[in-house]
């Protein structure tokens, strides 16, 4: 319940980098220190030092012995997971490379397709052959904030996949990960781009009903292996809106 | 120096325990559990298990003080180790150590599952601030260093209110508004005990560097 005390405007040095890496923002605040992170590199600096600092404090936590039990299903989750997705197993290389390739090729017909739309200043309706069956695909150019081309994207919401192709300048030693913003809310991870060129990412059932037309898809650059806070911590390095 | 393995020899990187870590020591460790990473996004399903050999007890802890739901805490730490397999293979030896990449993972996750759950399933303040300050990390060979050392010693020197709300907010995963709640003061107050807090804690911090 707020107080007459909480109403008074906060004031004195912005902690607002700590207040994030610890975790005590909510709401407003968070939303706030969120578009910071994505807006000003030297915040999402600051943020990561803290997180650096405050990963000392994982040495105090208590082990506890987890039962037998998680291990099995996770190994369980592993084996459906194979079995669901043979591209991901080992002995189906070729396939998986050729998928691959056929994304990829895919993914740059539609980086042709949207910069040609982009650059028309009055776009007529444009069909586009959809290779499967099923809603048709959503694209959004991805405009590099600094140098650099394009990146497209296409979101396929009949797989649940969103495919990536154009060059992304990943640092060594960082990674670049997928992000996608609904209107305020927080950016939502869709993955880590294992390839600095092209990316083909699985949607998560829970984050399909915010991957829609609107929604803004965004690359940052973060620590190898994605941000490890589940919120983007390293600069936005292309960003643009998904369209129908 | 007295340093006692689970298991010996190739397989000495499951759950190293060790009374007193040396450098040497520390280096292999992590060592293997970097190695283990890169292996893992092979997917090599052995390298995995070690892996989860080696961190799962510490990611445990973290998810069931977090969640304090049994069966909540086993749900989110079999999440963070799909979400380690698919992961890894992205994973580069980077500047921050791989135990405490993964903690957050597991931190992270734990705290998204508490909040949807919604307040009620929250641990009382009590359960949330009894973590032994500086009682466990002697015998943690993953995370024991100088960075590590030089925040709790830096730590040691705020405020005492100011150092249970950092604690309490780290270890339970708690907003400004539940430390509030728990500690029955006024937000405004807990919010200006922390940021004092983390204020000092700056200072020493960077005053260090």
């Amino acid at each position: 319940m707020p107080t007459p005390d909480d109403m008074v405007p906060d004031t004195g040095p912005d902690m607002a980098a700590a207040e994030l890496a610890l975790g005590v923002l909510e709401g407003d605040e968070r939303e706030a220190a969120l578009r910071r992170l994505i807006g000003e590199p030297a915040f999402a600096a600051d943020v990561e030092r803290w997180r650096d600092w405050l990963a000392a404090l994982f040495a105090d936590w208590p082990a506890v012995v987890a039962p037998a039990a998680v291990i099995a299903r996770i190994e369980a989750s592993l084996d459906a997971r194979g079995a669901d997705v043979p591209v991901a197993a080992n002995d189906n290389g070729a396939r998986w490379r050729m998928l691959a390739l056929v994304a990829s090729v895919a993914a740059c017909l539609l980086l042709a397709i949207t910069t040609l739309l982009m650059l028309r200043p009055a776009p007529e309706p444009v069909r586009v052959a959809v290779p499967v069956a099923g809603p048709p695909p959503l694209i959004a150019a991805m405009a590099p904030t600094g140098k650099g081309t394009p990146v497209a994207a296409a979101y396929d919401p009949a797989r649940g996949v969103v495919r990536i192709a154009g060059a992304v300048d990943v640092p060594a030693g960082r990674s670049a990960e997928v992000w996608a913003i609904r209107g305020t809310d927080a950016p939502r991870s869709l993955g880590v781009m294992a390839d600095a060129t092209h990316a083909e990412l699985a949607v998560p059932a829970a984050l399909r009903g915010i991957v829609a037309a609107d929604t803004v898809l965004a690359i940052s650059i973060e620590p190898a292996g994605g941000s490890p806070t589940g919120a983007p911590t390293g600069p936005v390095v292309a960003a643009g809106k998904l369209n129908g | 120096m007295q340093t006692l393995y689970c298991r010996p020899s190739k397989v000495s990187l499951a759950l190293p325990i060790v009374l007193q870590a040396d450098e040497t020591s520390l280096n292999s460790a992590r060592a293997a559990l970097v190695e283990a990473l890169i292996r893992t996004g092979q997917e090599d399903r052995d390298a995995f298990r070690a892996v989860y050999r080696m961190t799962s007890a510490k990611l445990f802890g973290i998810c069931l003080r977090i969640c304090v739901d049994r069966q909540g805490a086993e749900d989110v730490l079999h999440d963070v180790y799909l979400t380690i397999w698919n992961r890894a293979g992205a994973y580069q030896p980077g500047r921050a150590s791989p135990i405490s990449w993964l903690a957050t993972i597991a931190r992270n996750r734990a705290i998204d599952w508490r909040r949807r759950q919604g307040r009620t399933r929250a641990a009382p303040l009590a359960e949330a601030d009894t973590i032994p300050d500086g009682a466990a990390r002697q015998d943690d060979l993953l995370l024991a260093d100088e960075a590590n050392a030089r925040l709790h010693e830096c730590l040691e020197g705020i405020e005492v209110r100011q150092r249970s709300a950092i604690r309490s907010a780290f270890f339970g995963g708690l907003t400004y508004a539940e430390l509030a709640e728990r500690q029955a003061v006024p937000l405004g107050t807990m919010k200006s005990w922390v940021r004092r807090g983390l204020l000092a804690l700056r200072g020493c911090l960077d005053a260090d560097a």
